[in-house]
């Protein structure tokens, strides 16, 4: 009985030593199929879009709010100031960069009340006045930022997301 | 070549054209704090803002450099109390409750009976801001934390706002205002009308 299987497996073995006949022009066929699917030219060129997008991708993810849910939650506030001295106020805070030309108040009722409405997402915000663009003033219908580090002025309000919004 | 390019694709989105408004080496050193952070996946845009703040408020490069390093090392500690899920807000909130007095402790307890704990950790912060003791502050919002909602804990501050207002001392007012808001708070979670829910003005 084993020495019929070992027979069979000399059999195959020869079986699978025999020359196999090639075709000489199977290279060159190969190679002609590989230049036609990847031009040599174009192979690296793809490359640059897509890392040009995931540039312009990156940058935008960089810029982006801060909440990913700031637009479903954000909750519309009103800041007041009295300053019937003032030519011009500006709210500046976390909201809008710190950047006076953002969010400039208006004075529509006289008597130098100054507002402007701003949509703020839940979280914790720093914020100040801008008074005439030389005085900081802080808020004082809202709590004081007691960790201010630059020598002015600042107040926080909290916007909050759950149970009926706790905007302070 | 392709490494190359994805370095200069980081570069691109490391350079926040809003950091142009520092002095370069200012905008250098925050840019490395921001860059820190975001490899330790903490929230960087705080970090921006508090620079924003500097320069808009013409505060020396040093002194915005250094409020940003401190404000990145705190926002490490409020995540270390309150876990790798906290929300950028939280991470801000809990901050203000660390400079505040309250303890890397207090922060967990907290997290561990609600979520979002941004507004508990700000009110948190304000109570203490107006003169509560850290002690008080961080007991009456634990007592509150687990049932009231965000408006209530608001609700709560300004009331003790105003009776110091009116000359109650921090601590008593902060008992009083607990020990009456708790009616005030149950009856707020059944559905009062009374309960305010929006404000028009901060």
């Amino acid at each position: 009985m084993f020495e019929r299987e070992d027979e069979t497996v000399e059999r195959v073995i020869q079986h699978l030593r025999r020359p196999v006949a090639i075709d000489p022009g199977l290279d060159a066929r190969v190679m002609r199929e590989i230049a036609q699917v990847a031009p040599a030219g174009r192979r690296v060129r793809p490359l640059w879009p897509l890392l040009a997008a995931a540039a312009v991708v990156a940058t935008v993810l960089v810029a982006r709010p801060r909440n990913r849910n700031a637009a479903s939650q954000a909750d519309t506030l009103q800041f007041v100031l009295v300053a019937p001295q003032a030519a011009s106020v500006a709210l500046v805070g976390d909201f809008n960069d710190w950047d006076p030309a953002r969010s400039p108040m208006q004075t529509t009722h006289g008597g130098g009340i100054w507002a402007t409405v701003v949509r703020l997402a839940p979280g914790r915000y720093r914020y100040a006045f801008l008074v005439n663009g030389v005085e900081w003033r802080a808020d004082p219908n809202s709590p004081a930022a007691k960790d201010d580090e630059f020598g002015t002025p600042s107040s926080v309000i909290t916007v909050g997301g759950r149970g009926g919004g706790g905007g302070s | 070549m392709i490494l190359a390019a994805l370095l200069l694709a980081t570069q691109v989105a490391l350079q926040d054209p809003r950091l142009d408004r520092l002095d370069p080496d200012t905008r250098s050193a925050v840019a490395a704090v921001v860059d820190s952070a975001r490899v330790a996946r903490l929230p960087i845009e705080p970090l921006i803002q508090r620079a924003l703040e500097g320069a808009t408020k013409g505060a020396p490069g040093p002194r915005i450099v250094t409020a940003v390093r401190r404000l990145a090392a705190d926002l490490g500690t409020a995540r270390t109390a309150l876990g790798n899920d906290a929300s950028a807000p939280e991470l801000e909130a809990g901050v203000a409750a660390l400079r505040a007095g309250a303890t890397t402790q207090i922060l967990a307890n907290l997290r561990s009976v609600r979520r979002p704990l941004t507004v508990a950790l700000s009110v948190l912060a304000d109570l203490v801001a107006s003169g509560v003791p850290a002690d008080s502050a961080a007991a009456a919002v634990l007592a509150l934390a687990p049932k009231a909602r965000d408006a209530d804990l608001v609700e709560f501050r300004r009331a003790v706002e105003r009776d110091i207002a009116l000359g109650a001392p921090p601590g008593a007012a902060t008992s009083v205002r607990l020990n009456a808001g708790a009616t005030d708070v149950t009856a707020a979670s059944s559905g009062n009308p009374g309960t305010p829910t929006r404000r028009s003005r901060p």
